[in-house]
């Protein structure tokens, strides 16, 4: 009884299948990673109409941080509940139901979006969602993508129903322990998500839905984009509480070592569920119609969430350095060297916490409001989430998808070396792409253009040049690109490799202070949720009646896309008519 | 991946680890931060003329 798959064969197939769409949707979203990275910087053109830009933009956007990020996490959420709760899922039919749901939404949602590198197609016509992952209104998609992303978005739903369920039923079973970690883990980041997921329902299902159904005439932009927010922040955290679960239960047990303590786990993941929603509004610091004091209330926020990740750094490093010292590690730093860097699991997911650090910095800059004005839309920002979704949880869940291919299929894992090199280039591609980013934002270049260089205009670098940056970028993004392809072969050589019985147990040590030194109330989810539900009434009541005083529920709209084409006709028409000085 | 027993040295349990690596660990991170912030000032107010946000209406003047 050591592997996973050996325990809970059905529920083994369960994970790897909903792994096998998030590799997929990964190899489809880095394949756009790659095409944008050399279009933008100028290296090659590859395509002839900047409009592709945006569909290319699109697929690399929500095939990553929606498919790929989801995908996994649910996969790790199914894992994390069983094994610690040592019980498989109460109904695997409703098991798959909702890996159903989430299958189906993601194809809609997947072709509407791909179906937009083609311009007109028989019969339909003319299907697209070039809205890229926050599609504002008045960009608009066809209803397939909404519909897509709801359906989508109601499988995670049914999956947190499930996770819930199998709790309630072993609580029955064992009514005086404590929530094991895992599962703890799990239901609140689950809390977390049915919070935030309802400021995108409500914007998909009441305004985005009926209005590309042509039910609605018009949609308040700035109500659907503020309820985007109430969502697209949390989302992050959706991504990332499953990668700080992986350094809480893998890295200490792959270092060699123990957590170094539950209750400031248990702690850090109720501020997560306190505090990720009502922080939305910091990312529309520059949008006018929100007043500063809500804004203000939103940075507030923001600065608070920086506790539980400074928490995670303590936590994380010093179970790290107790398998290190265990291990025969000495000194103030030169317990490090005593760390299993060979080890491509480890390695990984050292190096995604170490580039989370460096996110953090670049975050805090976003965070506050007034700096915020310095790299607000410019380039700065992909720079940062590239750090944050795009390492310490992208390469958190590569990294550990190492350990658990062997435990999920019984098989060893396809060249150990291979994979150690496909996390360290993923650290070097994104050192370079990443800090030429930042560095490139603060020289005003924008962000989500395909083309950022304009007739008598140049942008001027302090140290280095702008050719400089631009090939930093092109070769940081070719290299990641090939740790994709790398990864790619380690998986499917491991799914194709042979059986064997030299698998690590995976089983979790136990942490050095344990559940019984954390206090009962930490367990008491209701209250949290009550808290967090608090907070996010306290945050949004009165920027959203605000909003919507000012502009109406469907109001005051502004035309679909294709807007700025007719925008430019009208300024046209304004400067040809003398409206506006020439 | 090949069975990996930890090569375990000595047992710490809870009262004998002191992470005092930890500690010089984010200390640097800590001065890191602190340094970039310095960094950032530079940036932002010595290395830029002043910011205007929106468009600047000046009724044919420039």
């Amino acid at each position: 009884m050591s592997t996973y798959v050996e325990r809970f064969p059905a529920e083994a197939k369960v994970i790897r299948s909903a792994f096998y769409v998030s590799f997929v949707s990964l190899a489809i979203g880095a394949l756009m990673g790659l095409l944008q990275t050399l279009h933008r910087t100028g290296m090659f053109e590859v395509f002839s109409e900047p409009g592709t830009y945006y569909t290319v933009l699109t697929t690399h956007g929500v095939f990553l941080v929606i498919a790929f990020t989801i995908w996994f996490l649910v996969g790790v959420f199914v894992w994390a509940v069983t094994t610690s709760l040592d019980r498989g899922v109460e109904s695997l039919r409703f098991t798959w139901s909702w890996y159903g749901l989430m299958s189906l939404g993601t194809a809609l949602a997947g072709i509407a979006i791909l179906a937009g590198f083609v311009d007109d197609w028989p019969i339909v016509g003319d299907v697209s969602a070039d809205v890229l992952f926050t599609f504002y209104a008045p960009l608009q998609a066809h209803p397939m993508f909404y519909l897509g992303l709801a359906i989508f978005i109601v499988g995670t739903w049914v999956a947190g129903v499930d996770w819930f369920r199998s709790w309630w039923v072993w609580k029955q079973e064992n009514p005086d322990e404590r929530i094991p970690l895992p599962t703890f883990m799990v239901l609140t980041t689950m809390l977390m998500w049915y919070i935030a997921t309802l400021g995108v329902a409500v914007a998909v299902l009441a305004f985005l839905l009926p209005w590309s159904l042509g039910l609605l005439e018009t949609v308040n932009p700035l109500l659907t984009r503020t309820l985007f927010w109430f969502f697209g922040h949390p989302v992050v955290y959706f991504w990332l509480m499953p990668a700080y679960m992986m350094w809480y239960l893998l890295l200490p047990k792959i270092s060699g070592g123990r957590l170094f303590s539950d209750p400031l786990a248990r702690v850090v993941f109720i501020l997560f569920l306190i505090l990720s929603v009502p922080t939305g509004i910091h990312h529309q610091y520059l949008d006018p119609g929100i007043s500063e004091g809500f804004k203000f209330i939103a940075m507030t926020n923001t600065m608070f969430l920086l506790l539980p990740s400074l928490l995670t750094a303590f936590t994380v490093v010093a179970s790290m350095e107790h398998g290190a010292r265990q291990r025969g590690g000495e000194g103030h730093f030169g317990w490090l060297k005593a760390l299993p860097w060979g080890n491509p699991a480890f390695t990984g997911m050292a190096l995604a916490g170490l580039m989370f650090a460096a996110g953090g910095f670049s975050g805090m800059i976003n965070a506050g409001m007034n700096i915020n004005y310095l790299v607000h839309n410019s380039f700065w920002v992909p720079g940062h989430f590239h750090l944050t979704v795009g390492t310490a949880v992208a390469l958190t869940f590569m990294a550990s998808t190492y350990w658990f291919l062997p435990q999920l299929t019984g098989r060893k894992l396809f060249s150990r070396p291979l994979a150690l090199v496909q996390v360290v280039l993923w650290f070097v591609g994104m050192t370079f792409m990443s800090n030429a980013m930042h560095r490139a934002g603060l020289l005003g270049i924008p962000r989500r253009t395909a083309e950022p260089w304009y007739d008598g205009f140049e942008f001027e670098a302090g140290v280095g040049s702008v050719g400089e940056l631009n090939a930093q970028i092109a070769l940081g993004g070719t290299l990641l690109t090939l740790s994709v392809a790398i990864f790619l072969v380690v998986v499917i050589g491991t799914a194709l490799n042979g059986k064997s019985s030299e698998i690590e147990t995976s089983v979790i040590p136990e942490p050095l202070s344990g559940p019984e030194d954390s206090p009962l109330v930490l367990d008491n989810l209701k209250l949290w949720t009550v808290i967090a539900v608090v907070l996010v009434v306290l945050a949004y009541t009165l920027p959203l009646a605000s909003i919507i005083d000012r502009g109406g529920l469907l109001g005051p709209g502004g035309r679909a896309f294709p807007m700025s084409l007719d925008s430019l006709v009208v300024l046209a028409q304004l400067a040809t008519e003398g409206a506006l000085p020439r | 991946m090949a069975l990996e027993e930890p090569q375990q040295k000595r047992q710490l349990g809870h009262d004998e680890f002191d992470p005092v690596g930890t500690l010089a660990l984010i200390g640097l991170y800590f001065l890191v931060l602190v340094a970039m912030w310095l960094f950032m000032y530079f940036v932002e107010f010595l290395g830029n003329d002043p910011t205007v946000v929106g468009t600047l209406v000046t009724g044919g003047a420039i």
